[in-house]
Formats: C-alpha cells, sequence, structure tokens
C-alpha cells in the first residue's frame, strides 16, 4: 500500500482514520525490507496522540517502529528503575517531551529564572546519557502567548516569558555542545511555523494533560522521523539537477544566455537564484551535485561560465550528463559512476513526464518536480530532511574536493591498460589504526550511511562506538586513505570482539568513494594484525548479512580465505583459522599505524 | 451548518480510529462493547470527527459522546444528517 500525500505546511492533510488504516495495513504485511526502529517517550504531558503520526511517516520512509512510552512524569524514576521501558526497549531514539508547567512546581511564580533551571535538566539529560547509548530527543519549551504583566511585561527585565525564551536559547548551546548523542527538536520552531491556533488543544490540556492538536504533533512526528532516517542510513547522497526551467527559467537553446529568467532581484528569474542558493547550501554539506538534461553541453557551461547571476559553477559539480539520452540511462550511468545506489539519488525536473519515467523505471529515486506555484520551488528541497545527517563531520564539509580528485584519477586510469598498473601510479598510503576519540563521530557516521560495501550493515550511534572503544573486549579500527591526488579521508572501518580464544569480525564497512582500490584486503591483512597483537586468537569469526544493497560484497570472505560454516537464507557465517594463509598482501599499498606528526594530524 | 451524510461514514470512521470490525461498531457500541475505546483513543475519535465532519465540539460534547448513540445526537445537533 502507498504512503497518502500526507503534506507537510500549506498542503492539505490526510485525515486520521485513512492514516490508521494505512498504518494498520503496513503492520499487517512482513516486507522484510523495513528497517526496525525504536522510540521510547519520556515525558510529563500526554503525547501518545503522537503515535498514529509517527507511525505513518516512519512506514512511509521503510522504517518499521517500534514505539513506547514511560508513565507520565515519573522521568527521574524511569532512568533509576533497570526494568523500565527505557531499558527493557533498548531504544534507537529515547524522545523527552517536557512541559515547564508540569515540570517547574514555581512555573507560575516570577521569580524563577532560566539560569537556575538550566542545570536541573542538564543534570536529567546527561544522566539519560549516561545510562543508554540512545540518541537523545530534547524539546524547547512552549513560550507563554500571554505576558504576566501585560503592557507592562516590556519595561521588566525579568519576567517569565523572557525567562523561557531565554532557557530555550540555553538548551540550544546544551545540544551544540554535546552533538551527535542529543538532538533538538525545537518546538518554539515549529509553534512559529502553526501558530497557536493550529497547535494547541487546551480542551485536552485542561482535561488530560495533552497539549498538541493534530498538525503539531504531524511536524513533531516529521522531526522525530528525520532523525530516524539519519540513523538509519536513509539520507540522500545526491542531487541531480535537470538545467531548462529547473536551474533558470526558459529554454536556453532556444532563448540563449542574455533570454534565461535567472536574477538576482527579479521574478521569475529570483526564484531559480534563490533555488541556486539552497543547491549550494546543500554542496556545503556535502551533498553531491550533478546535472542530466537534455541540452547541447556548451549551451549549459556557457551559462555556468558566464551568466553573472548564475550560482552554481562548474566546480560544484561532481558529474554531469549534458545529452540527447533518456535520463533513465544517464542516471544509471550516474550512479555507477559514483560508486552510489540509485536510493541515494534525489532528482528535480520540471517536465512531469520526464518524472513520470524516472519514477516508474527507477522507482529508489525520489523524484521531486519543480511545483507549478513557483514561489515554493525554494523551499522544495528544505522539506523531508531528505538530505540531513545527525552532525556534520570534516568529511562532509571536503567531499566536493575529494569526489574532483576521483574525476582526475578516472581521467587518468584512462593511460592504464591493466588495473594494478594504474594502482600501482596512485601511491595509495592507508593509515589503519584504534580508533581516537576524535574519530568516533565520523565513525558512527559511516556505520549510518553505507549500504553497498557493509559486510553486516550494522547501524551504530556515537555512544556505542565510544563504549566499543573502551571495552577490552571490543576493537575499533579505523582506516584512512591517502593518494598523490589527495585525501580521501577516514573511510573504512573494522569492529571486533573478542570471546575466549576466538575473535568475531562484527563490521568492516568501507565508503563508496575507495573501493575497487583493493584497500578492503589491506584493511582485514592489517587489522587482524594488529587485533592479534593484542588478543592472541585461535580463530576468526566472520558474517555476511544480505540486504538489497551489499551483494558485492557476498563472496568476499572467502576471497580473503575464511571458510564457510552455515548459511541461513544468504546469511552466512564464516571462520579462519589465525595463522592459516590469508589474501596475499597487496604490494602497491603503504601501510601506515600513526599519522605522520609531520603532517599535524 | 447542515450536511447531509451517509451513516456508513460514520460507522467507517469509528471502526478505523478504534481499528476493529465495521460490525462492531453497532447502535450500542461504547467503550464498554469496544476495548480499543480507551481515553486515549477518545482524544483521536474526536479529533477525526471534528476533520470529517468540519465542527469543534465544545467541552461538554467532547466529554459526552460515549456511545455511537450519543455521537449521532451530538453530530446531528451540529447539523449533521445522517442519510
Amino acid at each position: 500500500m502507498m504512503p497518502l500525500n500526507f503534506g507537510t505546511i500549506a498542503d492539505s492533510v490526510i485525515s486520521l482514520p485513512e492514516m490508521q488504516e494505512y498504518v494498520h495495513s503496513m503492520e499487517m504485511s512482513s516486507d522484510s525490507l523495513a528497517i526496525p526502529i525504536r522510540f521510547n517517550f519520556l515525558r510529563n504531558v500526554t503525547v501518545e496522540g503522537i503515535e498514529p503520526y509517527l507511525k505513518y511517516h516512519c512506514y512511509a520512509s521503510g522504517l518499521k517502529p517500534k514505539i513506547t512510552f514511560g508513565d507520565y512524569g515519573t522521568i527521574r524514576q524511569e532512568i533509576l528503575d533497570k526494568t523500565s521501558h527505557l531499558y527493557a526497549t533498548s531504544p534507537d531514539i529515547v524522545v523527552v517531551s517536557l512541559f515547564l508547567e508540569t515540570h517547574l512546581p514555581n512555573y507560575f511564580q516570577s521569580d524563577w529564572r532560566a539560569a537556575s533551571v538550566i542545570n536541573d535538566l542538564q543534570e536529567l539529560f546527561s544522566s539519560i546519557a549516561a545510562n543508554t547509548n540512545s540518541i537523545i530527543a530534547i524539546n524547547t519549551f512552549v513560550p507563554p502567548f500571554f505576558t504576566d504583566f501585560g503592557i507592562a511585561n516590556t519595561a521588566l527585565s525579568t519576567n517569565r516569558y523572557y525567562e523561557v525564551l531565554q532557557l530555550n536559547q540555553l538548551l540550544r548551546s546544551f545540544v551544540q555542545a554535546n552533538p551527535g548523542r542529543f538532538v533538538l527538536i525545537d518546538w518554539e520552531r515549529l509553534l512559529r511555523l502553526l501558530g497557536e491556533g493550529e497547535s494547541m488543544d487546551y480542551r485536552f490540556w485542561y482535561m488530560s494533560k495533552a497539549p498538541f492538536k493534530p498538525r503539531f504533533l504531524n511536524l513533531y512526528a516529521l522531526e522525530l522521523v528525520k532523525i530516524a532516517k539519519a540513523l538509519k542510513g536513509k539520507s540522500k547522497k545526491c542531487l541531480v539537477l535537470d538545467c531548462d526551467n529547473t536551474l533558470w527559467g526558459g529554454i536556453v537553446g532556444e532563448d540563449g544566455i542574455q533570454g534565461i529568467k535567472l536574477d538576482r532581484h527579479a521574478y521569475p528569474g529570483v526564484v531559480y537564484y534563490a533555488f541556486q542558493q539552497r543547491v549550494l547550501n546543500l554542496h556545503e554539506r556535502g551533498v553531491l551535485i550533478v546535472l542530466c538534461s537534455k541540452n547541447n553541453e556548451d549551451d549549459v557551461w556557457e551559462i555556468l561560465d558566464k551568466h553573472p547571476s548564475c550560482l552554481l559553477k562548474r566546480t560544484h559539480l561532481s558529474a554531469w550528463r549534458l545529452n540527447w539520452e533518456d535520463k533513465v540511462t544517464n542516471i544509471q550511468s550516474l550512479a555507477h559512476d559514483l560508486n552510489l545506489g540509485l536510493e541515494s539519488f534525489v532528482f528535480v525536473d520540471d517536465n512531469p513526464s520526464e518524472c513520470e519515467v524516472v519514477k516508474s523505471m527507477i522507482p529508489e529515486v525520489t523524484v521531486l518536480r519543480v511545483p507549478p506555484r513557483l514561489h515554493r520551488y525554494p523551499s522544495l528541497l528544505d522539506q523531508d530532511g531528505l538530505f540531513d545527517t545527525l552532525t556534520l563531520s570534516t568529511e562532509d564539509r571536503q567531499r566536493s574536493e575529494m569526489y574532483r580528485a576521483e574525476a582526475t584519477r578516472k581521467h587518468e586510469q584512462a593511460k592504464y591498460e591493466n588495473i594494478d598498473d594504474f594502482l600501482g601510479s596512485l601511491n595509495l598510503s592507508v593509515i589503519i589504526h584504534q580508533a581516537k576519540p576524535d574519530e568516533v563521530p565520523r565513525i558512527a557516521q559511516l556505520t549510518q550511511k553505507t549500504n553497498q560495501f557493509n559486510l553486516t550493515t550494522r547501524r551504530y550511534s556515537e555512544s556505542q562506538i565510544t563504549s566499543f572503544c573502551d571495552a577490552p573486549d571490543w576493537a575499533v579500527l579505523s582506516l584512512s586513505v591517502r593518494d598523490k591526488f589527495g585525501d580521501y579521508g577516514l573511510t573504512g572501518v573494522l569492529i571486533a570482539k573478542r570471546e575466549t580464544d576466538s575473535g568475531t569480525i562484527d563490521s568492516l564497512l568501507l565508503s563508496c568513494r575507495i573501493l575497487s582500490k583493493r584497500i578492503e584486503v589491506a584493511l582485514v591483512l592489517q587489522g587482524l594484525d594488529l587485533l592479534e597483537q593484542k588478543w592472541p586468537v585461535k580463530s576468526w569469526y566472520a558474517e555476511y548479512i544480505p540486504t538489497n544493497k551489499n551483494h558485492q560484497v557476498e563472496k568476499f570472505w572467502q576471497q580473503m580465505g575464511f571458510s564457510e560454516l552455515s548459511n541461513d537464507n544468504g546469511h552466512a557465517r564464516y571462520r579462519l583459522v589465525s595463522g592459516a594463509p590469508r589474501h596475499r598482501p597487496i604490494s602497491f599499498i603503504t601501510i601506515q599505524e600513526k599519522r605522520d606528526e609531520a603532517e599535524g594530524a | 451548518m447542515k450536511q447531509k451524510v451517509p451513516e456508513q461514514k460514520l460507522r467507517e470512521l469509528l471502526s478505523k480510529i478504534f481499528e476493529v470490525p465495521l460490525n462492531a461498531i453497532s447502535e450500542n457500541a461504547s467503550p464498554d462493547t469496544i476495548e480499543t475505546w480507551d481515553s486515549l483513543r477518545h482524544m483521536n475519535l474526536v479529533v477525526a470527527l471534528e476533520q470529517a465532519f468540519n465542527v469543534e465540539l465544545s467541552d461538554d460534547q467532547v466529554v459526552e459522546i460515549l456511545s455511537y448513540k450519543l455521537i449521532k445526537i451530538v453530530l446531528q445537533e451540529r447539523g449533521v444528517e445522517f442519510t
């Protein structure tokens, strides 16, 4: 059953019974591809009303939710009680839904101060962090809609309204100081989007301490699903753009550089200009920007190189297909060249039939059409958190730099007949060592995002990675790669755990941008050597867990010299006796254990 | 505001909200006969009725509508004519 169109802000909303019917049908069906996600709410208000909305958006995003609620107003007890839902359900995401009215006994007295409340809150949130491995979603508070002292309020340096605003600002700082662990659901911002009338239901507030109306619950659920998608590897990585009537108004082949509509000030060109600003913003976040358009290549370059209001330049692009081939073929070949799965692509086009063809031929691709109501176009890419990641790593910000180096490599590769000769010419150098604390966010992000070269596809949060690093019977190895064209950054991870006299490889993954360079072999060979120095184990166990994206590594453990022990519907287990001959070392890769001092790390 | 609505629409709404088969929504349906009709689902019921019939129920009506019969009476008071 396809999800019904459940609009965001301006669009119409499907009814609650329809939504429940969809959720019900999804709960009955056994879609094995849906990824499980567990939420546990800690709250001092009634938020159970969010359940249908949260389930609806989860199922519509390919996630299978399990939602539990702690008892009303018992947050501290739940944290202390090791048998509570908080621990029993091992949630991926702990949602704290907090109202000051029910949290602060003196909320309605005018003498409480944000400064006195924030410590108490930080301590509460930190105790959840200390006791779980979950991502913790906290909220900003609902500021009073009326002032306690009427118009005289503005003359008072301290009043309840300003204190709540200030407290919210302190919460934002708290989350900024603890990235990767805490995520802020900014209720204050959601209230601004909808207004009091569409957000608050005072009937249910006074009857059952249930404060929110459906549209607010819907937005709240959407924000939570954004977190879930980012955590479970569902963020998009590549934006594919058509050109005519998408990057500018008009058709360059007919209207020419003077005639197309693209302008810093004048409508409608200014709308395309604003859209391009959003595209550059995504580029800065590490999203790959790609053109796919039926045009003469030279016409497009003329605009990108010479048009005074064209913000998008050739240097922002990771690849392009400016030709008269059909878009499906072009997008498939882009996916191949960029080493990305089709499910990480978002395609934007103005032509409804092009959109329809791509949608039906390659349903993995998210297709967005330039809205007929053009003023809505600039915010098109902001919706639904398509490209959201939980944090931004250094690698994200450098990504397009890396892909440009990759383009040079590809060009170079054409000069060689033999792949080994080519790889030999790259001066590949890898650094493999036990993960350092500053590498944890990137490692967690890789486990969350990597789909293709990923043997077990286990997703981990930053705190789980940290706890593996700290545990004596676990090890996390990071791999960083460099060659003569540039730095690939931290692009590989091996996680292992030790039993008495054997070791198990829990996770092995490589970012798609370093595939086909035999680096995986270096990682396993060097990784096991390193681990055997500290763990004298007799054998190694490994697994392959199939997903619909990791077929390319199905035979990897055999290639590395492991022998298959069992195979349960594709889920295979392997063993390698320690000291047994392994894959031959790769001569053209230099392996280091430490970062060079000279590099300044 | 007068509106004519097939009664079937009301039954279907309740059946989806409480996740019970349509034939469980009898004239006497109430929290006593429908296990899933708890206080939380009751809020969903109010939201769904308000969306479907484009009315806003008063505080008293929210509390009153504790059976299929009473829902019909309240909606009729608000101008809904069931056919």
